[in-house]
């Protein structure tokens, strides 16, 4: 390499300087520039993550002193959070349950209604589509609270954990079919029409075409009510009264630090706890996600 | 993440799903020949008139219809019934009258409504330029990434955040801006001394900071969302009209304002508008981190809804419900004029 340099630098021309060093491009300092601005923001957004995880790691007396690194490593918290503190398990089993039926209803309607909306010529459903739309620009969840109260009280599911589910389906709803509807579009019409000549009925088409061309937009949905009912307070708070029967979010949201069961470290490991399923699935399903994002989801 | 192009996939992985009912050669011949004619005829099992479509197609629409219309449709056509009656929720047993406008006239003149209702304006304009410019900035960098796999690690750092639910962002911001435990004093007064323990900003208690602070949490939380949205933006332009820009010797600065900028207008309108309703609306991040406290500028026409509705005295449903109705509809008039701004002007 230094020979060949040697060799080639007395010779003028464009070729010759490319090979000097000197005479190199100059630094690159818009790249340069570009990717610290971005390392900041990557910065900016892991530290409060990588704070929360050190606090629940840090023995009491470090807790206490508020420096971020901790003298003295203490683990014990994520297993004393989890025994000693009074129906914590229990919000948890809630929470659990309550995401769970949630995702698995919201992704089966906005399934099944993304599809009908596409590629079934469902009587009504410009009227449907339009009214889901508008109700995504209408300030939904506020307006409805007081008759959604008087609803769950009349069917007899205030105060109860399964009750949550059926407001908590309609969260994320109206956005679950948007991205469905999306992801539905971009499957070409001449493949429906192709299976629909060889005497595929709706649903044969539905869980035999389309399922494997749908699955990126359902890693979508799937995130995306999981990330709402998981995490959802207002309703939660509303709704329930009971320690036992609420969510986790509604628990730690009450939660304020001092000493005993809720010296700060032990409340950061309930935190760690409910955060690290979420950001564990999403670094799983990242792939299928982005490109389901790509594939429609970000359309119109 | 891969460079194969939209819309190759699907038509690709076409004989593998469909093998599946696969008819002779022959016969799926005769039949494109039929659909050739018009498709209405090809598909004439699945429409034999309009009842018997009605019954095949909306086993389909139903599930998402139920629980649209009982836990969304439902409900806020029945708070604007009750926003015209004399509803109190713990008079039982009570008759309820209707009232006419007198709920809506009483919360006009409420300077508790009005004062909620300045409060939330004056978040959104704290909080919506940010959430716009900010991942702008970020999206117009990654974008010029050269390298796929580190514009792909920006990509899901970012949006980290967006994998967070809402309130337990606001949980951990809570934390975050303690002075008793929050790392961002313990920088600002131990590390960099920049004030001390004595006149350290105290962040959510101090009504002059508290929608800052807030407003920087929500820039923290959306940053990732909203730069994937632009991305998708800005990958929809044509390379060619910056490179023929560049031919004509157009600083960056001017492509920027003549091809991005007008480029970008539809996915700037559906943020503008989806975040403006997100901030008019914002109750959440009030009652985590202001509770009920009426000096605060937390508590605004939201908090009071539902202080009204579930807290005060004997549930006045009805006034909160007028002031719900109220807050909706100027949220309402401020979209329209939104949309009318962005309308597509070529």
């Amino acid at each position: 390499m230094a020979e060949r340099l040697a060799s080639k630098a007395p010779l003028p021309g464009p070729d010759a300087v490319a090979w000097r060093p000197q005479h190199r491009r100059p630094l690159p300092w818009g790249a340069i520039l570009r990717h610290a601005v971005l390392l900041l923001f990557c910065a900016i957004v892991l530290f409060p993550l990588g704070w929360v995880v050190l606090l629940s790691v840090k023995s009491l007396p470090d807790a206490y002193t508020n420096r971020i690194w901790p003298s003295e490593f203490d683990f014990s918290h994520y297993g004393y959070a989890m025994t000693h503190i009074s129906t914590l398990p229990r919000n948890v089993l809630n929470s659990i349950f309550v995401t769970s039926a949630t995702v698995v209803l919201a992704t089966i309607c906005a399934v099944l209604a993304g599809y009908s909306l596409v590629h079934l010529e469902t009587p009504g459903r410009v009227v449907v589509f339009a009214l889901l739309v508008a109700s995504m620009f209408f300030p939904t969840r506020i307006t409805s609270l007081i008759a959604v109260y008087e609803i769950q009280k009349q069917l007899g599911m205030l105060n109860t954990t399964y009750g949550l589910i059926f407001p908590y389906v309609t969260l994320s709803l109206a956005l679950s079919v948007f991205i469905m509807r999306g992801i539905f579009e971009v499957i070409p019409r001449e493949l429906v029409d192709a299976a629909r000549i060889d005497g595929c009925g709706p649903w044969r088409m539905l869980l035999q075409v389309m399922l494997p061309l749908i699955r990126n937009g359902i890693v979508v949905v799937i995130v995306v009510n999981f990330v709402t009912a998981w995490g959802e307070y207002l309703l939660a708070t509303t709704l329930t009264n009971d320690q036992e029967v609420r969510t986790l979010p509604v628990v730690l949201a009450a939660a304020s630090g001092g000493m005993g069961q809720w010296a700060w470290p032990r409340i950061a490991a309930v935190y760690v706890m409910a955060v690290a399923p979420a950001l564990i699935a999403f670094a799983i399903t990242q792939r299928w996600y982005m490109r389901g994002l790509q594939e429609g989801a970000l359309k119109g | 993440m891969g460079p194969e192009p939209r819309g190759a996939g699907p038509s690709e992985n076409r004989p593998a799903h469909v093998e599946r009912c696969t008819l002779s050669v022959n016969e799926r011949v005769i039949r494109m020949a039929v659909l050739a004619r018009g498709r209405a005829e090809a598909t004439a099992h699945w429409r034999k008139g309009a009842i018997h479509r009605f019954v095949t197609t909306w086993p389909f629409l139903l599930p998402a219809i139920v629980f649209f219309v009982g836990w969304q449709l439902y409900p806020i056509l029945r708070v604007l019934w009750l926003s015209f009656t004399d509803y109190h929720y713990l008079r039982v047993g009570e008759t309820v009258h209707w009232v006419g406008l007198a709920n809506y006239r009483e919360a006009l003149a409420d300077p508790l409504v009005r004062q909620g209702l300045l409060r939330a304006l004056a978040f959104t304009a704290i909080f919506l330029p940010g959430m716009i410019i900010i991942p702008l900035i970020a999206a117009i960098l990654i974008d010029r990434v050269r390298n796929q796999r580190l514009a792909t690690i920006y990509r899901v750092i970012l949006l980290i955040p967006a994998m967070i639910p809402g309130p337990l962002i606001f949980v951990l911001w809570k934390w975050m801006y303690s002075y008793t435990i929050g790392p961002i004093n313990y920088l600002l007064v131990d590390v960099l001394h920049v004030f001390t323990i004595y006149n350290a900003p105290q962040w959510l208690g101090d009504p002059q900071l508290t929608f800052l602070a807030i407003a920087v949490m929500e820039w923290w939380w959306g940053l990732g969302y909203h730069t994937i949205f632009f991305l998708a933006g800005l990958a929809a332009i044509p390379r060619e009209l910056f490179e023929a820009a560049r031919v004509d010797g157009a600083s960056e600065w001017r492509m920027f304002w003549s091809i991005t900028l007008p480029r970008l207008r539809p996915v700037l309108l559906v943020l503008v508008v989806l975040r403006f309703g997100t901030a008019m609306a914002v109750i959440d991040e009030y009652l985590i981190f202001g509770g009920f406290n009426r000096a605060l500028p937390t508590y605004t026409w939201t908090v009071y809804m539902w202080d009204l509705a579930f807290q005060l005295g004997d549930w006045r449903q009805s006034y909160a419900a007028a002031v719900g109705w109220i807050g909706a509809l100027l949220m309402l008039v401020v979209v329209g004029f939104l949309f009318w701004l962005f309308r597509p002007r070529d």
